[in-house]
């Protein structure tokens, strides 16, 4: 008798491997088209000659002006400043967005206004107010995590189980306490949630930032890449601020389970 | 453990059934131990058991969404003709627990999905899905979405669906386990009054002794733990409709009580 | 059951009180009505203190007024304010349909098929921590400054919400649907055409929506590194001219028009899913 629904003790061989082969094969494709011209060299690089361009540029200074290590560092600086301050400001406003009606009156049509426009277009206003350099940069970045921030943590108060708020209410407990006491831990699943998203806000626009207006930073490298007409910095650049973002969003997510570890989401 | 002889009217045959869940860490959970069970066409049987005594899983089987580890379940066609039951069909129709309606679809759409899968002409679906619908009494709720209806309706609902499908067999899984005290006896009034206009081979699991005692023209009591296993099947012949308050009713209820071996 | 916001509707319930001071101001209408003329009021006020000090870094609301105003009669490097508009948007709309219509297909035949999942995914996960904008600089390199080399990057950028709504709209499904589905007398087909794809519409009108949030992002930056029209372009105009008044009716009109394009999809949302219930939200 064929079953309808098959218990899948073991998957199939062929699942396993072919994850290997198809990113094994993509790379070959890759090597391949660019070693054999029909992509020429000044559009896309090799992979092993971006292999190459990593492992130089560990220890030159040539042809950007820095160390690999020195831009990646310039980088996470900028938007673990940025990251940690649109944390300090975006939570808080949001959670007492949520519960206070004064707060949120006096926010919400401001948040309002400014939530469309995107970060990347402040970019020329930042310019005016701070000139290229480091405070514009994280202006860009705390603006960039600041939204999913406040919406996340609104929403967690939101979500509070009504029933909780009236029986709080029944033991006499004032607006701050239940506040406190309540709303902000029942909000907290949704605020963890929102860190990991306004990490990749922030990290989508500090690459925004350093593209047009920087002096140092992967985003620099890349444009730099660009202007040398060099597409293997280019490369190396795209995958740095990749890699450099997924290891960082891992790392959150480590700190996160450990800090979250009783409370069941 | 009781069983009933074959007889040539036997609906549906359920022999030697076995079950055993394979959990994800190898660990085996046998469900069902050596389970047989016949049911008569238009025959109304219930079983009836606790939590956790593997009714779902059986009916589950019948139904064909799992499959027996040994034992077979056979099923009588219209012409008289026992075969296997192999997956799930249109030949039996589930009503399920949790409702389990399209969100997307209006009550008039989810009653005529069958009719539709089964390629009938739109106009032909809908008077069928019509039909239902009075015969359930949702007139008028046929453009209502899911979200909007009341967990009685919504059940109704599911009940029409199943109906509109003209299936040789009913199969119902706890139907009204999340409506509260009173819809439900209302409910449980409504399913024996949609039976008797439109007669129909039913199997019916619940856990509410009075519920199997109010539908059912025969009860297959369930022991009360895993692996599942048949305990008694007692017949009831109480004219209908059935009083809650009748001495004969309170009788088997007391009798189904005592006989049941769960303590707490 | 427990009862929350996202499932009951249920009404509130308000008592007729007379109107006292406190009331009025802790009114929520009031209060947003003193934050919009505070917020205008202080602008104004911070652009005139610093434009007294000489420095142009703040336009006076006035100011932007007047110059959306010049941009809508005179031209800027060939368009007028309409035209820029137009610019950016057939941009947005151009890449975001390709994306849609690539990503949202293959989101869900990756969630229906094993193996297609097995080959395409170890892909998307190496291309997926790269942000859209870092493609910017090898989008130039292989297209020039044209439009292809700008819709390209809103592809990119609008690719991958959708194509992950897609995939895990249809793998969230309630699986006793299929049940349903198997035993109404369905097949395979049947499950696909009647359950996923409706179960999944509203998770994919969700990544659309992020799609589109993150296609304006994506064609403001490709706009600023390299345009000769949208309102990309009018922002670094006018921080070419140190025209702060420009810089800020460039971002005052890209907030309207993104926020026009937002309705847009949400009012589909509600036209094609009208089953959705509403969850307390901004």
């Amino acid at each position: 008798m064929t079953a309808y629904r098959e218990i899948r003790v073991k998957t199939p061989l062929a699942l396993k491997i072919l994850p290997v082969v198809s990113v094994t094969a993509f790379f070959c494709l890759w090597e391949f088209v660019v070693r054999t011209g029909i992509v020429p060299e000044t559009m896309l690089a090799a992979p092993s000659s971006v292999a190459q361009l990593f492992v130089l540029k560990l220890s030159e200074v040539d042809p950007d002006g820095a160390l690999l290590q020195e831009h990646a560092w310039v980088s996470i600086q900028e938007a673990f400043t940025g990251y940690f301050l649109s944390l300090a400001v975006g939570i808080p406003l949001g959670l007492a967005m949520g519960w206070f009606v004064m707060a949120e009156g006096l926010a919400r049509p401001v948040f309002e206004i400014i939530r469309p426009i995107p970060p990347v277009a402040w970019i020329p206003l930042t310019i005016f107010w701070f000139g290229i350099g480091l405070p514009g940069k994280i202006f860009i970045i705390w603006l960039g995590g600041l939204v999913p921030c406040v919406i996340n943590a609104y929403v967690g108060v939101k979500m509070t189980n009504p029933t909780l708020i009236q029986m709080a209410r029944t033991y006499g407990a004032s607006d701050w306490q239940i506040f406190r006491q309540l709303c902000i831990p029942s909000a907290l699943p949704m605020v963890f949630g929102a860190l990991q998203i306004a990490l990749a806000c922030c990290w989508t626009n500090l690459v925004a930032a350093e593209l047009l207006a920087a002096d140092s930073g992967l985003g620099f490298m890349i444009t730099m890449g660009r202007r040398l007409a060099m597409p293997e910095m280019v490369v190396l650049g795209m995958v740095m601020v990749g890699l450099t973002g997924a290891v960082i969003g891992v790392v959150i997510d480590r700190v996160e389970k450990k800090l979250l570890a009783g409370i069941r989401r | 453990m009781a069983t009933l002889t074959p007889t040539p009217d036997i609906k549906i045959a359920c022999t030697n059934v076995n079950k055993t869940f394979i959990q994800k860490g190898k660990q085996e959970v046998p469900v069902l131990d050596d389970v047989s069970l016949a049911v008569r066409e238009n025959e109304f049987l219930v079983i009836l058991g606790p939590g956790q005594c593997g009714k779902s899983t059986l009916l589950r089987i019948i139904a064909g969404l799992e499959t027996p580890t040994t034992g077979t379940v056979t099923l009588s066609g219209a012409d008289g003709v026992a075969h296997g039951v192999e997956g799930p069909g249109s030949d039996r129709g589930l009503v399920f627990q949790g409702y389990m309606l399209f969100p997307w679809k209006t009550v008039l759409g989810n009653v005529e999905m069958g009719p539709k899968l089964r390629g009938l002409p739109g106009k032909e679906c809908r008077e069928i899905a019509k039909r239902y619908i009075e015969l359930v009494g949702l007139t008028g709720f046929e453009d209502h979405y899911p979200h909007q209806l009341s967990g009685g309706m919504k059940q109704r609902v599911g009940i029409a669906r199943v109906y509109a499908n003209s299936p040789q067999v009913m199969l119902l899984d706890e139907p009204f386990g999340q409506l509260d005290a009173q819809t439900r006896i209302f409910m449980e009034q409504e399913t024996a009054r949609i039976w008797q206009a439109e007669q129909r081979t039913v199997i019916f699991v619940t856990n509410n002794i009075d519920e199997a005692l109010y539908l059912g023209d025969r009860i297959v009591c369930m022991e009360g733990k895993l692996p599942g296993r048949v305990q008694t099947v007692k017949d009831v012949t109480l004219p209908r409709p059935r009083e809650f308050t009748d001495m004969e009713f309170l009788r088997l209820r007391q009798e189904i009580i005592d006989a049941s071996q769960l303590t707490l | 059951m427990s009862s929350n916001i996202a499932n009951e509707t249920t009404c509130a319930f308000r008592d007729r009180q007379p109107w006292t001071v406190g009331r009025v101001l802790t009114n929520r209408y009031f209060l947003y009505t003193v934050s919009f003329c505070c917020f205008f009021l202080g602008w104004d006020y911070l652009a005139r203190t610093l434009g007294a000090e000489g420095s142009s870094s703040l336009a006076r609301p006035t100011e932007v007024i007047v110059a959306l105003q010049d941009l809508w009669d005179n031209e800027l490097a060939e368009y007028k304010l309409l035209g820029h508009i137009w610019a950016s948007t057939q941009r947005v709309l151009i890449g975001f349909c390709i994306a849609a219509v690539l990503a949202v297909p293959l989101g869900l035949i990756m969630a229906l098929n094993r193996y297609v999942n097995a080959i395409v995914k170890p892909l998307f996960d190496l291309l997926k921590p790269m942000p859209p904008i870092s493609w910017i600089s090898i989008s130039i390199l292989w297209f020039g400054i044209d439009e292809t080399s700008k819709v390209f990057i809103i592809v990119i950028g609008t690719f991958v919400p959708c194509l992950l709504n897609a995939y895990n709209g249809v793998r969230l499904v309630d699986p006793e649907l299929y049940d349903v589905i198997r035993m109404l007398g369905g097949n395979r087909r049947d499950e696909i055409l009647h359950v996923c794809f409706p179960a999944s519409f509203p998770a994919i009108f969700a990544g659309l929506q992020i799609s589109l949030s993150s296609a304006w992002t994506c064609v403001l930056a490709a706009e600023l590194v390299s345009a000769r029209s949208g309102l990309g372009y009018i922002i670094v105009q006018g921080m070419n001219l140190s025209d702060p008044a420009m810089v800020m009716g460039g971002m005052a009109v890209i907030a309207v028009v993104a926020w026009c394009t937002t309705l847009l999809v949400t009012g589909l949302e509600r036209y094609l899913c009208p089953w959705k219930r509403k969850i307390a939200g901004l």
